[in-house]
């Protein structure tokens, strides 16, 4: 009876415990495979915005889930220190300070307000090159709604049951 | 036909919100009426035999700048699918701030049944 409830005691249990253990060791190797290639798939598509659907909202949330995958795998803290939050919180205004820039931009070199001025310049129309402004505002977009969704989902992480919701 | 599926999703969201009891369930309700909306918006735009509103460098004349009226006459209109992106996006915004807003009420109250959150905590 003693040695049951010691060892009752010492088990771990079975639910996912929060943020700093992480899970097994199978799932850590696969997933640090895994991230590489949801990242790169992100980038993907939001570079293929103008030739084929895609763009920044929905790269952007490919991102960010590649560091969901991440969070789930290896615990919140591991996440954390890969990109702290000061990092995720400078990257969202500066893709939403860059996309105003361009739109501005539009004004005194095309005439209208988000007008592409840079159509045609760097290659053909159609490819990725010749795109003007639409890839440069894909990638600003997709730094928003990226870093955006990380800093959501590591912020509601932090609620354990039982305890304060309040980062260390 | 087609648009009054969209209205029986509506409905179904609708029951869930008011009728149910627990409070995830009630969320739930409200995500399927946003994408229930936005179910109908895509389906305003298209056209039935029709192709994807993507323009390949075959359709696209170099000399005088215009896409071939083939793919003009047959594809759908792209405009409701640029605006139901951005609403999908709002909508995960809202259900973000729905979530926390769930789990600070657990947190206060220890329950998640709404007949029993009556009276204000602090």
């Amino acid at each position: 009876m003693k040695k049951e409830k010691q060892n009752s005691d010492t088990q771990q249990t079975s639910l996912p415990v929060p943020s700093s253990q992480g899970m097994t060791i199978v799932v850590k190797t696969v997933s640090s495979w895994l991230k590489v290639l949801i990242f790169l798939f992100g980038i993907y598509i939001i570079l293929s915005g103008d030739l084929g659907p895609g763009g920044g909202f929905a790269g952007g949330v490919i991102l960010a889930l590649s560091y969901v995958l991440l969070m789930l795998a290896f615990g919140r803290e591991f996440a954390e220190k890969n990109l702290p939050r000061t990092l995720a919180a400078r990257l969202y205004y500066c893709g939403a300070l860059t996309f105003a820039i361009i739109a501005i931009l539009g004004i005194p070199f095309g005439g209208a307000f988000l007008s592409n001025f840079l159509i045609g310049k760097f290659g053909e129309p159609l490819t990725i090159l010749g795109g003007g402004t639409l890839p440069l505002s894909n990638i600003a977009i997709a730094f928003n709604v990226g870093a955006s969704l990380y800093l959501v989902i590591l912020s509601l992480s932090v609620c354990c049951k039982g305890k304060e919701c309040k980062f260390e | 036909m087609l648009y009054a599926l969209c209205f029986l999703l509506f409905v179904i969201g609708l029951y869930c919100t008011v009728v149910k009891k627990n409070l995830v369930k009630i969320v739930l309700g409200i995500v399927i009426m946003e994408y229930s909306v936005d179910l109908f918006l895509i389906m305003l735009g298209y056209r039935f035999g029709g192709v994807a509103p993507v323009v390949d460098r075959t359709m696209f004349d170099q000399q005088t700048g215009k896409i071939a009226a083939g793919f003009l006459n047959s594809s759908v209109d792209p405009l409701p699918q640029a605006l139901v992106l951005t609403s999908i996006v709002v909508g995960l915004g809202s259900l973000a701030l729905m979530i926390s807003l769930c789990i600070r009420i657990y947190a206060k109250y220890g329950t998640f049944d709404v007949t029993q959150i009556r009276r204000l905590k602090g």
